[in-house]
């Protein structure tokens, strides 16, 4: 679809979304660190939920860059915005306790190269590109930094890397059963890459609505949640994995029904086997 | 020598997986109306044709399996960290990662039609309710049989990459060979049965699909019934293909050593002259396929 569809009309502001976006995925990734002084994991769902608020702020600001004619393009903004995370978020989880901040930095600067590449060298000349692609960069860090949080425990590289495998009763480390070495990163990169632009591409057409996408954009965190608490009774504790997991049905059940609650609110006709409706004309 | 034996036996079994999985792919994202006829689907309200056809565009097809089958593999690989039998793993992380998919597909549909108000397009919760466990059926299929190759690759053939990253490669495989060999059947074809054969889709004729059936109005489940003919197996054909020879000159071909350059190369250069090959035989077939049906001329007098 080329046709021009509304910046946003009425509804939240984007800069307040972003805002409470970037303070809310910081807080919570910040409360996980009490994984580390309590000395357990049962704090890992911080991570699922600093998730879930950098997605909202990412599925607004696709809206906000795909408004400019890029229908098509919405999937590829989801890969763009991991692909561009993925690098600030790794090298980030060297700084230890400074990770969250350090990736919020460089995920900045990523984007921004991004953003002039697309914008100056390929031409693009879409006035949001720059700004876009850096929130983008910054969101696909958050994000994956949380996935991470919430399957192993911990944003600091060791603890990404090295797990540890039961064999004959014997507790002994491994490199291979860990959120980077069994390659679970890759399925974080997949769940958010899909969670982030499912909302706008879902949601998209003359009749969209504000809350109704953000309410998708919360349904599909928690719902990616779900299963990556799962995935996460491998690497910690079962008391932690269950905690996220309670935290992130709870979550998605209330969400999937109000987003069922919105779109009948929004839709033309909710009807159940009925025929085409007449239109004049036709 | 029988450690080849061993290595064909997998690749022929994984390439039979993978004819299974395209073929289900292919039907799974046909009565989704997902990738190449989305378009259209999305498009018939807004020019007033109202439909009762089902539009789930997770995202193309290449994303949206690559995540339901990395998915897969992720929770299949976590099942078996914690020690649980890999047949009952793969089956559990395939069911998780069907779950997923089911729930993104109504979240789909619901969005798209509840934003299609202004052309007075209604939600059909028949609609919702009938396809959605359709399409899970096949995806769970299509996700089973990926994850499973990929499980045979790991662990039988020794690939070094870990269950998830193959999940990834595959799914996105698998999605891309679904989108281009059995989609534009659907999109070109079925949706287009009232226009001329073969004439593609004319600018004058956007958004007119076929919007009633033999009997009745035409959902879905019609074309997933229809695609399933044609388009799904060759799809199938095509993953199955792709799945098979790829492991195929890797086992064959990968200890033999090249003269100076040491063992792997041959399994490389017989890569690329399976590509020359094939681009060859699409050339031909294309250029043939041309000669034969086409340019679209009036259609002479009805002959025998």
């Amino acid at each position: 679809m080329t046709v021009k569809v509304e910046v946003v009309e009425g509804g939240v502001p984007h800069t307040k979304i972003m805002a409470a976006g970037i303070i809310v995925s910081l807080v919570c990734l910040y409360l996980s660190y009490l994984n580390t002084m309590t000395g357990t994991e049962m704090f890992s769902f911080f991570g699922g939920l600093a998730v879930v608020a950098a997605l909202i702020w990412g599925s607004h600001t696709i809206k906000v860059l795909c408004s400019y004619g890029i229908g098509t393009g919405v999937p590829s903004a989801g890969m763009i915005a991991f692909g561009s995370g993925v690098i600030a978020m790794l090298l980030a989880t060297k700084f230890g306790l400074a990770a969250p901040i350090v990736a919020f930095v460089l995920a900045i600067v990523v984007g921004l190269i991004l953003g002039y590449l697309s914008n100056e060298v390929l031409n693009m000349k879409i006035p949001a590109m720059v700004q876009s692609l850096t929130e983008l960069a910054v969101v696909g860090a958050f994000t994956l930094m949380g996935f991470a949080v919430l399957i192993s425990g911990s944003f600091t590289f060791t603890g990404l890397t090295t797990g540890s495998i039961t064999i004959l009763g014997a507790s002994l480390p491994s490199y291979q059963v860990s959120f980077i070495g069994g390659s679970l990163i890759a399925v974080a990169f997949m769940l958010g890459g899909i969670a982030i632009q499912h909302p706008f591409n879902a949601c998209l057409g003359p009749g969209w609505t504000q809350d109704r996408m953000l309410m998708l954009t919360a349904e599909c965190g928690f719902l990616s949640m779900i299963v990556a608490a799962v995935m996460s009774f491998a690497l910690i504790t079962t008391g932690s994995a269950l905690i996220s997991l309670i935290v992130a049905i709870i979550g998605w059940i209330y969400t999937y029904k109000q987003y069922f609650a919105l779109s009948k609110r929004d839709a033309a006709d909710w009807l159940d086997a009925k025929p085409i409706p007449d239109l004049e004309g036709h | 020598m029988e450690n080849i034996v061993f290595g064909i036996g997998i690749t022929a079994l994984t390439g039979a997986l993978a004819t299974v999985a395209g073929a289900a792919e292919d039907t799974e994202s046909n009565i989704g109306s997902q990738g190449d006829p989305n378009s259209q689907v999305q498009l018939a309200p807004q020019m007033g044709f109202l439909h009762r056809i089902f539009n789930k565009a997770v995202a193309g097809e290449p994303p949206a399996y690559g995540l339901w089958c990395c998915l897969g593999a992720g929770l299949a690989w976590a099942f078996m960290a914690m020690q649980i039998n890999a047949v009952l793993a793969i089956v559990l992380g395939c069911v998780l990662a069907v779950f997923v998919q089911g729930v993104y597909a109504t979240t789909a549909y619901l969005g798209r039609q509840a934003s299609l108000k202004k052309f007075g397009q209604p939600i059909y919760v028949d609609i919702l309710k009938s396809m959605t466990t359709v399409t899970m059926a096949h995806a769970f299929v299509a996700i089973f049989c990926t994850v499973t190759l990929c499980f045979l690759i790991n662990a039988a053939l020794g690939h070094p990459f870990p269950l998830p990253l193959l999940g990834l490669v595959w799914g996105i495989a698998l999605g891309a060979a679904g989108s281009a060999t059995g989609n534009p059947y659907y999109g070109k074809e079925r949706q287009y049965q009232n226009q001329k054969f073969g004439a593609g889709v004319p600018i004058s004729a956007s958004g007119n699909i076929v919007r009633y059936a033999e009997a009745g109005e035409r959902n879905s489940l019609d074309n997933g019934f229809f695609t399933a003919k044609l388009g799904g197996p060759a799809s199938g054909v095509c993953f199955g293909l792709i799945v098979f020879l790829e492991l195929w000159r890797t086992v064959i071909f990968e200890k033999i050593d090249f003269p100076g350059l040491g063992p792997g190369w041959y399994a490389i250069f017989v890569g690329i002259l399976m590509i020359l090959v094939f681009t060859i035989a699409d050339r031909y077939i294309e250029t043939w396929a041309r000669k034969t049906y086409g340019p679209y001329a009036e259609p002479k007098e009805a002959s025998s």
